[in-house]
């Protein structure tokens, strides 16, 4: 078990070959091994379901299942022998759909049946799954289960990754904690508790990397009521006032870039109003939203927030380009000397405002993305969304400390993030999602990580105490 | 804010002859010097005036050219633009049979191609996740098909009242009225690319299409206005068509369209999007009517100069990449 980012797939990783441990020495079976890749790793006996299931879409269930290790006789597939074969394993993890199947029309829960049939395929003696009941529904939970109670008791050792208690209460025998890629502590299942584990797993002292100055909130800037997308997020409420850090935090998929996305006229919602300074907005499009003063920092940089192959410069006025224009026509000078002026303001690692955003770090990259912000001169609200994800330590520490001057400034900050520490560093109040809904609402002096977590992971504790 | 370091960044541009020279479009240039010289050394014939004579009849393609090279740079394509040209100079033709005024055959073949021009704009923008060359490729065989249905069983229909085209067909001295209205466009078109908001914006839809749009560009507007612009100018194309020949039939258009994506790619306007620029295609595309004209004096096989122009086309795509790879391996060997 571990938080978001904790180092277990990286782990995973490294056990099944993909990735090359730099120290350190494992044994299989009492044996030392030295794995050189994927390959080695399965035919030692490990097979891995990750996550993501890595399938071909477009191929059968078949196919997929025997994927680089077909049945072949003098170098001819041997289809029918293959389709039985498969069509074996499925019968044995009681599937309800064909080996000739196509992947792609088969649900998530169904292809991650695949994957295991895969790796039983593969007479693995050790399968690891990666978070595999994340994206799955209760009952297909319960099912998957049943499937891994049948292969532990056909002597297959499984290791099985997952942040949900729930999982860990039914399945496991003993459970080891990651935090922040370290290995924390293994403890029998029985006799521990969910408040041994949360500790275990987000129990961190919070130095002072947050420099988080004291700003009386000022009038409400931005209220969204009422917020809904039908399939990604349901009635949700919110706001943020002048000179507030609102932190809005949750599992990854609990919908918060969904709606965010949807007050900046990415995406259009289908219920909700949003209100700025008190007045009803209508947004829709990105347009409209940075009229009326509402700027988002996107989660992904390189795809949604920067162009790579572009100067500096010109990504910072990429958004005000119009604005500095005269009847239409740009004005080269002074969006460099805008761009340099708003580069240097936030420290900016870099020669020339004509050096690709590609040939800067990630961290740096993430200065360039709060320099178009601060660029455009109208700014009210800033939402940030998981500001420092890939960033180091020194440059985050930066990023916070021009958060915290915005918000001396009286800006209204809504801050998306994943990482804990970071949420109760700089949040003046806190909003926690789970699966599409605001589960609570937390003050500064209410919020604790367990707190927290409780709310992220509402349902599955929930369920824990109902004893399911 | 911030800044504690001190640290400042240069924002001075570097601008200079040798690297004006050494860009894409210099070399083109001088390219386009060279082929005029091959060309007086081949042909006898080969003048400023002959080639003004004998212009026109591949003037008309270059019109499509510029919004062809717009909806490029914004990586995205138009195939159907050939079979926009055969409509408007189909309907064109009958509308001056029917009697109608000049300017009126004028009109309708600049509301035809405009017209088509919005249909590809339109199923381009409401139908994002597809790609523009499938949506083109069915409205390039839609709009042929409708335009060999008003040509009927002949496959050709002649203009009986040739007055307003012959009018358009005149010249100043030696030079062709359609000389003068490229020049304009190629001037207009380059304006806008270089120093315009929309040229900057085309720029940034190609190079991330994505980032363009949280960043405020109205990507569906702009997408729309290009293909829009490309069908009015299929119109104009088709006038000056038609008044070479005063007739349209079957064959008016075809291949224009790789044409006009042949002389944008060959100016070095990358068909990912993003990369080129304007002045490229336009030498580029005098650099190809030269060449035809010249090889053409010659009496050379048009089958023999297509080759010629294809294996041109290949080698000016090959040629930025062998660059790149070179200065690649530099970079890592200084590095080294």
């Amino acid at each position: 078990m571990g938080e978001n980012g904790a180092g277990k797939s990286t782990f995973i990783k490294v056990i099944t070959g993909v990735h090359k441990a730099e120290e350190g020495e494992m044994y299989l079976f009492g044996e030392k091994v030295d794995f050189k890749g994927p390959k080695d790793a399965q035919q030692a006996g490990i097979a891995a379901v990750y996550q993501h299931p890595t399938s071909y879409p477009d191929l059968t269930v078949t196919e997929n299942i025997f994927m680089n290790h077909e049945i072949k006789k003098r170098g001819i597939i041997q289809w029918k022998q293959m389709n039985e074969e498969a069509q074996g394993y499925l019968d044995e993890l009681d599937a309800d759909f064909k080996s000739t199947a196509e992947m792609g029309t088969l649900s998530v829960a169904q292809q991650q049946m695949v994957e295991i049939a895969k790796a039983i395929s593969t007479h693995a003696k050790i399968i690891i799954l990666d978070e595999p009941t994340a994206a799955l529904t209760a009952n297909e939970s319960q099912k998957l289960y049943k499937i891994v109670d049948k292969l532990r008791d056909s002597g297959v050792s499984i290791i099985f990754i997952s942040h949900r208690f729930e999982d860990m209460y039914r399945l496991a025998a003993r459970v080891t904690v990651f935090r922040d890629s370290q290995y924390i502590g293994t403890y029998d299942v029985d006799g521990i508790t969910n408040a041994d584990l949360i500790k275990a797993m987000v129990g961190r002292e919070i130095n002072d990397l947050f420099p988080k100055p004291e700003v009386t909130p000022g009038e409400e800037m931005l209220r969204i009521e009422h917020f809904s997308r039908i399939g990604y997020y349901k009635d949700v409420n919110l706001h943020v006032k002048a000179g507030e850090i609102v932190g809005l935090t949750g599992l990854v998929g609990a919908g918060r870039t969904e709606v965010v996305e949807s007050v900046c006229g990415i995406t259009k919602q289908n219920e909700g109003k949003v209100f700025l300074q008190g007045r009803e907005v209508t947004i829709n499009n990105p347009t409209d939203a940075m009229k009326n003063g509402i700027i988002l920092l996107p989660e992904d940089r390189q795809k949604t927030g920067l162009i790579l192959s572009w100067g500096l410069g010109r990504n910072v006025t990429l958004p005000i380009v119009k604005k500095l224009s005269t009847n239409g026509f740009t004005n080269d000078k002074k969006e460099r000397e805008l761009s340099k002026k708003f580069l240097e303001d936030v420290d900016t690692k870099a020669v020339t405002i004509f050096d690709p955003a590609s040939s800067l770090s990630g961290g740096n990259q993430q200065k360039v993305v709060v320099a178009k912000a601060l660029a455009q001169d109208n700014m009210k609200v800033i939402i940030m969304d998981e500001p420092t994800k890939g960033v180091d330590v020194g440059a985050k520490a930066e990023i916070y400390a021009i958060m915290g001057e915005l918000a001396q400034k009286g800006f209204a900050i809504i801050m998306i993030s994943s990482e804990m520490p970071e949420i109760l560093g700089m949040s003046d109040r806190i909003y926690v999602m789970c699966n599409g809904r605001v589960t609570g609402e937390l003050s500064k002096d209410e919020a604790s990580q367990e707190a927290i977590l409780e709310f992220a992971m509402e349902k599955s504790s929930k369920k824990q105490k109902e004893g399911v | 804010m911030a800044g504690k370091s001190g640290r400042t960044i240069s924002a001075t541009p570097e601008k200079t002859l040798k690297k004006a020279l050494l860009s894409w479009e210099g070399m083109l240039f001088v390219l386009f010097i060279a082929v005029n010289i091959f060309c007086v050394c081949i042909s006898p014939v080969y003048n400023l005036t002959n080639v003004l004579r004998e212009m026109p009849k591949y003037l008309a393609e270059i019109f499509l050219l510029f919004p062809m090279a717009y909806i490029l740079l914004m990586g995205e394509i138009d195939i159907s633009v050939g079979s926009t040209v055969c409509l408007a100079a189909t309907m064109a033709c009958l509308a001056s049979n029917a009697g109608l005024p000049f300017i009126g055959v004028i009109l309708v073949s600049l509301i035809v191609g405009t017209i088509c021009g919005m249909i590809n704009g339109f199923l381009a923008t409401a139908f994002r996740e597809l790609p523009t060359m499938i949506i083109t490729l069915g409205t390039q065989i839609v709009f042929r098909g409708i335009a060999e249905i008003a040509l009927g069983d002949g496959g050709s229909i002649s203009v009986t009242n040739t007055a307003g085209f012959s009018a358009i067909a005149k010249r100043v001295g030696p030079v062709p009225y359609v000389f003068f209205l490229v020049i304009i466009c190629a001037v207009i078109f380059t304006v806008i690319a270089e120093r315009r908001v929309f040229g900057r914006n085309l720029y940034a839809i190609g190079s991330n299409a994505k980032t363009a749009f949280y960043s405020g560009v109205k990507v569906n507007r702009m997408l729309f206005i290009s293909y829009s612009v490309l069908g009015l100018l299929a119109g104009v194309s088709a006038l000056f068509l038609t008044s070479a020949t005063y007739a349209a039939n079957t064959t008016t258009g075809k291949g224009f369209e790789m044409d006009a994506i042949a002389m944008a790619v060959f100016g070095g306007i990358s068909t990912a999007g993003g990369k080129g620029k304007l002045v490229g295609g336009i030498i580029s595309a005098f650099t190809i009517t030269c060449l035809r004209v010249g090889l053409g004096q010659i009496n050379m096989n048009p089958q023999v100069i297509l080759i010629i122009l294809g294996a041109l086309l290949i080698c000016a795509v090959l040629l930025p990449n062998i660059s790149q790879s070179i200065s690649d391996k530099k970079k890592k060997a200084s590095r080294a």
